[in-house]
């Protein structure tokens, strides 16, 4: 796989392919976010980006991105000065500057919201990220489940207010922090889970915004039917943190019923074949979380589910699924990361609610 | 006595109604001077049924001009736009990702101000009063006359608008204004665009409605005329004039109008080939299924409500390859009756195949006699896969659904399609689109994010509704026939207090048409 040394303009398109592929289905969309992204980049110049290896132990490393309601974005807009002032609101209350920094998840608009304040502070952005797909809570990111702490944390709403957190536990963080994101009118920007370089090498999905890139090149240069897509993908990810990606299922969406529940969007799809086999259902809340045929589980969080139009592979957002839409469904094995038990603790089946174990797409 | 007029890129359809029944129709080549274009129409539609014109009580006119005036970048006019969301959205401004040469066709004064609300009622910012005397003097020094304003959640909030315009307009009294929230639903970004569209086309719009208002007048029609928008309900000429761009896509919503018209189905899929394309499209209780995605128009991301279209490459133009194997996308176009073979010329189109299979009879047939049968066979097949493929895309499920085949192409389609639990081919199909126009209702929407913990849900809803029926009143509907058509409830995801997105979309009677044609029965009932 190419690791890349700097994210550049011409990279930003293909990070946020990339990006929504990786997202399964959630993450919000990347286009404001790039938006920000090419003109940070305008003004500051490629961001380098830096491997986990290549961090020093006592490097001062923290995660930064948007929290809050995607929808919110649509009107009240974010700003391209958010990121930074949040990164240097950060350092004036812990009294450090940050070596490098670290993106909360790689699918959707918080892969690029990084570069942001990398490019505007000149540091380093960390090849990366805490989830290596997208997940709708805080302690589901390796950086909690490695076990670093949230706080200090410091946050910033769109007219330059701040808050600081110093919290027991992730939990209560992620319950604090949706209140003053509430509080200042639904998402802000926080710079959170403060790492040491020694930390984050063990605590962090490696080289996923040099693979997202990637990824997004082969899905922009290959554009078309998926079954001409796949060896490309294949090819793609074997060299990469993720295990084997394997093409599920092809077919129609045949029905959608989301709700959305404490605040996430809950709900079902079924995706019928073209042929005579049995259909495939989709569990979401947010994510793609379950691909079952009757009651055999196809695959399920954390690997990764992907639905891309057939003919296209262009990923689809599960807000944007629609009826009669045409589909391919395709899985992705998760890093190694989110195979050990502590991780299934939080973001197995069971830790969503459903009433089964994780089994690996390759030990199916 | 209604008449309905779609005036399309190469054809000007025409239907006269008198209630359900068709009287007449017509159909011709689009004129450059569409005002005159539609006045021949009108004139051969009324010698057809042998009416007078004081029988006519409303013209329904449905219009591309708007949409091709912005993708082709002209009739463009010099505008300002005044955003009112700082401190939120810096790096976002106005026009960002446009089209250059869109950008350079407009050549906007672009003003960043602060103000607008968050979705609770919270200020982003208060106004600031010198920032906006300074933006209003600016362009009133350049003389600019159609300016936009968008303020941050004025879908909800749209006091700062209102207040910006009546500012605006004590400076520059001749000033035409385009508020967002009068014309796009939640995307500030995306609603700011189809303002800055609309602000960019008024002052061509009073140009076209001028031309249409004199034309009728000239001609002795005293009635009034009406405008498709773009969601299949119409509005009257100086709705038109102040909001042109909510024409754009009316074409496509007209013909699935009519086809609902013409059949009575109002579940069904529909599809108008053309010259070019076939696009299809889905009737969810007799009006079309809207579209979820973002929508560009000549390049730039707006909210319209569009129709949902799958365009494909398959129209009575469409040129035949590979012995009949493939067909398309690309097409001859307007000069199919210069290069297709039935029009001796060189090129092998689907028209030519049809006339090959005795479908239809159009040109010379003689030059189409060598046509192997077996390229004839494979093309009528592959038209008929290409179309049944794509059906299959649009359909709501996997039970088969009745189709119906509008559009001068209809012919193409010959046999059974899998895909369809019937395949209807309604007479009159070619003026479809007139039809659609014709039978229009005047309509009105308005879209809000609510927290149905600080009203109830029947008050958030009412107060929607309240809204919609405001603008369709606006539009030229009798308030009193005014009825819901349409509630969309949707919930926030990652808000609490139970947030959600309400739209209501209701439609009424046209207020004048109802009196002219109870003045026209009083008259006759006065001469008996």
């Amino acid at each position: 796989m190419t690791r890349n040394t700097h994210v550049t303009i011409e990279d930003l398109e293909a990070l946020s392919m990339g990006s929504v592929f990786l997202a399964t289905g959630g993450g919000g969309d990347p286009y404001l976010p790039m938006i920000l992204a090419k003109q940070a980049l305008l003004e500051y110049g490629p961001v380098a980006l830096i491997a986990p290896s290549d961090l020093n132990s006592n490097d001062y490393v923290v995660a930064l991105g948007a929290v809050g309601a995607p929808t919110v974005s649509l009107e009240l807009l974010p700003s391209i000065d958010e990121a930074g002032d949040t990164l240097r609101a950060f350092e004036e209350h812990t009294n450090k500057k940050v070596d490098a920094i670290a993106s909360f998840e790689i699918g959707g608009g918080n892969s690029l919201l990084p570069l942001v304040a990398a490019a505007g502070a000149g540091v380093p952005m960390i090849d990366g990220d805490g989830m290596g797909r997208a997940l709708p809570e805080a302690q589901m990111m390796t950086y909690a489940i490695a076990g670093a702490k949230p706080t200090p944390a410091v946050a910033r709403d769109y007219a330059g207010n701040t808050a600081a957190f110093s919290t027991s536990d992730t939990q209560t963080y992620e319950r604090h922090i949706r209140s003053f994101a509430m509080a200042a009118g639904g998402m802000i920007t926080a710079a959170e889970h403060p790492m040491s370089g020694e930390f984050i090498k063990t605590a962090i999905i490696s080289h996923t915004v040099s693979f997202a890139i990637t990824l997004g090149k082969v899905l922009m240069q290959h554009r078309g039917h998926v079954q001409q897509m796949i060896p490309h993908l294949n090819a793609c990810f074997k060299s990469s943190v993720y295990g084997q990606c394997k093409l599920l299922f092809e077919g129609k969406v045949t029905d959608k019923s989301v709700a959305i529940v404490g605040g996430y969007d809950v709900g079902e799809l079924t995706v019928a074949s073209f042929n005579s086999e049995p259909p495939v259902t989709i569990n979401i809340k947010n994510e793609y979380l379950i691909a079952k045929q009757g009651d055999k589980i196809l695959a399920s969080v954390p690997d990764l589910i992907v639905l891309v139009d057939i003919e296209t592979c262009e990923p689809i957002n599960a807000e944007r699924i629609k009826y009669g839409q045409r589909v391919a469904i395709i899985a992705v094995e998760c890093p190694e990361f989110y195979k050990s038990e502590q991780a299934l603790a939080a973001v197995s089946p069971r830790a969503f609610g459903f009433d089964f174990d994780y089994v690996a797409l390759s030990a199916k | 006595m209604r008449i309905g007029i779609d005036v399309g890129g190469t054809h000007t359809d025409a239907v006269l109604l008198d209630n359900e029944t068709i009287l007449a129709t017509n159909k011709s080549l689009t004129t450059s001077d569409v005002a005159s274009g539609i006045i021949d129409s009108l004139n051969t539609l009324l010698k057809k049924a042998s009416v007078p014109a004081k029988n006519i009580s409303a013209v329904m006119i449905g219009t591309t001009q708007f949409t091709n005036a912005i993708v082709e970048r002209r009739q463009l006019s010099d505008i300002a736009v005044i955003r009112l969301a700082l401190p939120s959205g810096k790096g976002c401004p106005p026009m960002i990702e446009w089209p250059d040469e869109l950008i350079k066709a407009i050549n906007p004064s672009i003003y960043e101000c602060h103000g607008g609300y968050l979705y609770d009622g919270y200020p982003v910012a208060d106004i600031n009063f010198q920032e906006i005397e300074a933006a209003i003097a600016d362009i009133k020094h350049k003389g600019i006359k159609s300016v936009a304003i968008a303020s941050a959640f004025a879908t909800m909030n749209a006091e700062p608008e209102l207040q910006l315009a009546n500012l605006i307009n004590t400076e520059i009294p001749d000033c035409e204004i385009t508020l967002s929230h009068q014309i796009g639903s939640i995307g500030l970004l995306e609603r700011e665009n189809a303002a800055i569209l609309n602000a960019t086309l008024r002052p061509f719009a009073q140009k076209v409605v001028n031309a249409f208002e004199s034309a009728l007048k000239q001609h002795a029609f005293s009635c009034p005329f009406f405008i498709s928008q773009n969601d299949g309900t119409l509005m009257n000429a100086d709705f038109v004039r102040a909001y042109p761009a909510l024409t754009f896509a009316s074409g496509p919503t007209n013909s699935l109008r009519g086809a609902y018209k013409l059949t009575g189905k109002d579940n069904a899929i529909v599809v108008d080939i053309g010259g070019t394309t076939s696009d299809i499209g889905v009737l969810q209780n007799g009006f079309p299924r809207e579209s979820n995605r973002i929508i560009k128009v000549g390049g730039v991301r707006t909210n319209f409500r569009m129709p949902d279209i799958n365009a494909v490459g398959l129209g009575g133009g469409s040129i035949v390859r590979d012995e009949g194997k493939r067909i398309g996308p690309d097409s001859c176009g307007h000069k199919l009756v210069e290069e297709a073979l039935v029009f001796n010329g060189n090129t092998l189109t689907t028209t030519d195949i049809i006339v090959a299979n005795g479908n239809a009879m159009i040109g010379e047939s003689e030059n189409v006699k060598n046509v192997p049968h077996e390229v004839v066979h494979n093309a009528i097949n592959t038209m008929r896969e290409t179309l049944n493929h794509h059906i299959e895309i649009m359909k709501p499920d996997n039970t088969p659904v009745p189709v119906i085949l509008v559009g001068g192409g209809a012919a193409l389609i010959q046999g059974e399609l899998p895909a369809a639990s019937e395949v209807i081919r309604p007479e009159n199909a070619d003026v479809a689109n007139a039809i659609g126009a014709a039978i229009a209702q005047i309509g009105g929407e308005a879209e809000s994010m609510l927290s149905y913990r600080s009203m109830s849900r029947n008050q958030a809803i009412f107060n929607v509704t309240q809204l919609a029926t405001d603008k369709a009143v606006a539009a030229g509907a009798n308030k009193n026939t005014v009825r819901t058509i349409d509630i969309e409830e949707t919930e926030v995801p990652y808000m609490d207090g139970d947030i959600r997105r309400v739209r209501v979309k209701v439609v009424g009677e046209i207020a004048t048409v109802e009196r002219a044609d109870a003045q026209l029965s009083e008259q006759q009932t006065g001469a008996y």
